[in-house]
């Protein structure tokens, strides 16, 4: 029941959140994207979450049902039908002069985007919470 | 040799990385549909562990559910996150003197 492996579930959390931060900044980049290699516009993606443990396969039952981290399992794709704009000498309009383009609402992404900005803060003030303990039980052999 | 506060210290300080590991996993997944706030009654681990015994952490209650299920607080982890690490540095700190005391014995035996 080491300090150490608190580390490792801290670690798991912000990796989690940096991936949901790197998919919610692709989704703003590509606001506008109407052509996309799977055809169509751009749709907007974000990561699923789930909790899973991260004890390595050594240590005891107890200390892995304890040491929850978390994973991005998953990506989910927005399934809704994509937005028509009309504008008909756009290249990629149909037949009647409509645009297919991304289905986004960019203050939706940039909410999440705090939100996973702030929660990766919240990882980092524990790891340091947790390497200040380890630093005191070192200076017991001071 | 280090005696019964000593040892009552390592089982403290023991409890309280056991509990700071959990309050980790509360923040890691405070983002987490359906994850549940997990956590220890303190004095009934501290108690169990001095008997040599474990704890299994529950889940805690009263706290606000969110829409996706999850009822992590992160103001609370905050503050247990605090309060684990204080209490930590008050242990560690008698465990310090413990030893400095036991010093003092050696050196002024030597004399």
């Amino acid at each position: 029941m080491s300090l150490f492996s608190s580390l490792s579930v801290s670690a798991s959390g912000m990796a989690a959140q940096r991936e949901r931060a790197a998919l919610l900044v692709e989704n703003i980049a590509n606001a506008e994207t109407t052509r996309t290699p799977e055809g169509g516009p751009y749709k907007r993606k974000d990561a699923i979450f789930s909790s899973a443990s991260v004890a390595s396969e050594f240590s005891s039952e107890l200390d892995a049902q304890m040491q929850t981290g978390v994973k991005v399992t998953g990506i989910s794709v927005d399934q809704r039908p994509p937005e028509k704009q009309y504008m008909p000498g756009h290249p990629d309009a149909d037949a009647d002069g409509y645009v297919a383009t991304p289905r986004m609402n960019p203050a939706e992404d940039m909410v999440d985007l705090t939100s996973a900005n702030r929660s990766y803060q919240a990882n980092v003030a524990a790891i340091s919470a947790v390497k200040d303990m380890i630093q005191k039980s070192i200076d017991l052999l001071r | 040799m280090i005696g019964d506060l000593g040892n009552s210290l390592e089982r403290y300080m023991d409890t309280l990385s056991m509990r700071q590991k959990l309050v980790s996993s509360n923040i890691a997944n405070a983002d987490t549909p359906g994850y549940k706030t997990q956590d220890v009654d303190f004095q009934k681990a501290f108690q169990s562990a001095l008997d040599g015994g474990t704890t299994q952490p529950v889940p805690v209650s009263g706290l606000a559910t969110k829409n996706d299920g999850n009822n992590v607080d992160l103001d609370r982890e905050a503050r247990l996150l605090a309060e684990n690490a204080l209490r930590f540095s008050v242990a560690t700190t008698l465990m310090k003197s413990q030893f400095s005391q036991i010093k003092e014995a050696i050196k002024e035996g030597g004399s």
